[in-house]
């Protein structure tokens, strides 16, 4: 699915990412845990093809297709999705105007008609009870004077809708309640199947207890520094990120 | 100014037009044409020009007889912005019987061409009453050229559920043509009212459209009053429009400028009763070389008066766009709430806006509050919609869309929102304007 290979990234001429390696295969989770300023977000962007970032070593490969060179829009007409960590708002786009927007580019590229009015309605519907979101927000603007909990929502509501093979979930645990975590990771979790990977990227232990990750890699200073099963996040939690710098 | 003082100057050349026997209107077009010819137009030393050249307009020849073009019925219910509406249309300036649609006004509701009897006495108590012709050379040259317009009375206490159109086409029959189009809008106490004046022109020929709109709200009178502007590409649009409003009544406008080479609006209301309530609010997009200049003005004369204004230009190409927003808080204007915002968006990096929101203030016991901002596209909502799969230019054009229609949310109408909402949105085919 997803093959990352010395991967060098910098912005602004100072190098954030030295060196990913990390491959995901189909079905998988994986976690990528790791401090303030290790370089997570970076990583989450440049997957998503967000400009600013200046590739200057190593490859990406996606589904067999060098995934760097193609733009943002046609990374996930092809099936990857970024739920953001800071979810924008935009006023004047209704929820449901992006929502059709976003599955019918996805649909033109697998060379899919349009649905119509009536059947995505049905889809939506069936989407929104998932993340136990109220229809009213359909009508609402995108994201617009919605709380932190139903900004996250929102997202997992647009990965239900799109299905993406490849879904970066970027610190999806921040800024959520108890009950808020429980929703969205019961959603994400309904989504987990084997032709879909997930890759969840966090700072804190949490959500690895709602959604279990098949493997968990710890990111410092640009490089993954360790790699394990869901254990290695415990240990992380008892001895914090000082012990994987000391390590590495 | 050759073409329009020579035309201007002698009054030997309006002594055919409308009302030459009508005492009142002699008067009047005296006062006008010593006005004019002793202040021709505003140049840009003057303030309140100071960002709108006159010069391409004063390289024209223009023409005031129009020759005879076929507008068809069909033609206009292709144009107009209402499907299900009392229809006034006036073609090349003319007043047109045929192409109206007022059959069974409703009691109460009167419509009639500046040009016929009824419409000229209709009009007389109120013409000239809400403009100050010494302060606008434009508004003197209507006074003394008016030749037509829609002269439209709601008598006390009548709901006029149905809108009114009035299509003002300009078919570019007549190469240069002027029109100096003057609408009168009386609502008596207690009335209520939809009107739109709508602009359109059918083709690139060079025009000049030169209106004076005055409207008078009687006590409790609600006037909701939109102008969608239209014109061709060649086509320079001045316009004025002017209201007083008594007490408790509520004047919401929406000024949205989309065509023409040169557009410029002045838009005044003088609140004189108190509770009086104004939303003037307008919208600007503007392309290649466009000029549009809105000068709005808000005086606030009497206490317990409030007002809202919201004005939002999306400037592209080498266009350039002008708001002057001036709100007067007059001394006895106790508790005034007035705010005024000016939104811009730019999109490349040829255009200019220079913004101006004013308040004078002399009172001391009001709510007053005002801003503008010029901004572009957001690049972080410009990236998730690209994340989300939406190709650059339509994400482009969507945050676009979505800046713009904003301004037609204050509109109660839903068909009025709709049909404005079709036009903005066939302005932005991909991206661009």
């Amino acid at each position: 699915m997803l093959e990352i290979k010395n991967l060098h990234a910098s912005v602004d001429g100072k190098e954030i990412l030295r060196g990913i390696n990390l491959t995901v295969n189909a079905g998988e989770v994986h976690a990528i845990m790791g401090p303030n300023g290790a370089g997570k977000s970076t990583l989450s962007n440049v997957l998503a093809g967000r400009d600013g970032y200046e590739i200057t070593q190593g490859s990406v490969t996606y589904k067999g297709e060098d995934l760097l060179d193609l733009a943002a829009e046609e990374r996930a007409q092809r099936g990857v999705f970024l739920a953001f960590q800071y979810p924008v708002e935009i006023p004047g786009v209704s929820n449901i105007y992006l929502l059709k927007a976003a599955l019918n580019a996805v649909r033109k590229h697998q060379g899919l008609d349009d649905l119509d009015a009536i059947d995505f309605l049905t889809l939506v519907r069936s989407k929104l009870e998932l993340v136990k979101m109220d229809e009213a927000f359909l009508h609402r603007g995108v994201n617009e004077g919605f709380s932190g909990g139903e900004k996250k929502r929102n997202e997992i509501l647009q990965m239900a809708l799109l299905e993406p093979s490849l879904a970066i979930l970027d610190e999806t645990d921040s800024g959520l309640d108890i009950d808020a975590l429980k929703t969205v990771s019961e959603g994400v979790n309904a989504l987990r199947s084997a032709e879909r990977s997930i890759v969840m990227i966090t700072h804190y232990q949490r959500l690895l207890d709602y959604i279990v990750p098949d493997f968990v890699h710890v990111l410092s200073e640009g490089q993954i520094v360790k790699s394990g099963d869901k254990e290695l996040a415990k240990e992380l939690e008892k001895t914090g990120y000082s012990w994987v710098k000391e390590g590495a | 100014m050759k073409g329009l003082t020579e035309l201007a100057t002698p009054f030997t050349s309006i002594t055919t037009t409308l009302g030459q026997d009508v005492a009142w209107l002699k008067s009047l077009r005296l006062k006008a044409l010593a006005q004019f010819n002793s202040q021709g137009l505003p140049a840009k030393k003057q303030e309140d020009w100071k960002y709108t050249s006159l010069w391409a307009l004063s390289q024209q020849e223009f023409t005031h007889e129009a020759k005879p073009s076929a507008v068809s019925l069909e033609q206009c219910d292709q144009l107009a912005s209402l499907s299900d509406a009392y229809r006034v249309v006036i073609v090349d300036g003319v007043f047109s019987d045929v192409l109206s649609s007022l059959d069974g006004l409703k009691e109460g509701l009167t419509i009639n061409a500046l040009s016929s009897e009824q419409g000229l006495e209709k009009a007389q108590p109120h013409i000239g009453q809400q403009i100050d012709i010494t302060k606008a050379g434009f508004n003197a040259l209507n006074t003394l050229l008016m030749n037509d317009g829609v002269v439209i009375t709601v008598d006390s206490g009548v709901d006029i559920k149905k809108s009114i159109e009035v299509l003002v086409i300009n078919t570019g029959e007549t190469a240069n043509l002027a029109t100096h189009l003057r609408n009168v809008i009386v609502m008596a106490d207690n009335s209520k009212a939809t009107i739109i004046e709508h602009y359109v022109g059918l083709t690139d020929e060079v025009s000049l459209t030169n209106v004076v709109t005055e409207a008078v709200l009687a006590t409790n009178a609600e006037l909701n009053h939109y102008k969608l502007q239209q014109e061709s590409s060649n086509a320079f649009h001045i316009a004025t429009l002017a209201a007083k409003q008594g007490s408790k009544s509520q004047w919401k406008t929406n000024n949205i400028s989309l065509g023409a080479k040169l557009a410029r609006n002045d838009i005044h209301t003088q609140l004189l009763g108190e509770q009086s309530h104004v939303v003037m609010d307008g919208l600007y997009l503007s392309n290649n070389e466009q000029h549009v200049d809105n000068h709005t003005r808000i005086d606030h004369t009497v206490p317990n008066t409030t007002s809202e204004e919201l004005y939002k230009g999306v400037l592209d190409d080498n266009s350039h766009a002008v708001f002057n927003g001036k709100v007067i808080v007059h001394k006895d204007a106790q508790k005034t709430d007035a705010n005024q915002q000016n939104q811009n968006l730019l999109i490349s990096r040829g255009c200019e806006i220079d913004t101006k929101p004013e308040m004078e203030i002399y009172a001391d016991d009001v709510k007053c509050a005002h801003g503008s901002t010029v901004g572009q596209i957001n690049e972080d909502h410009l990236f998730f919609l690209r994340a989300r799969g939406l190709d650059e230019v339509s994400a482009r054009s969507l945050l676009t869309y979505a800046f713009a229609v904003d301004v037609l949310n204050r509109i109660p109408s839903e068909e009025i929102r709709q049909a404005f909402s079709t036009v903005i949105e066939q302005r932005l085919p991909q991206g661009g304007l």
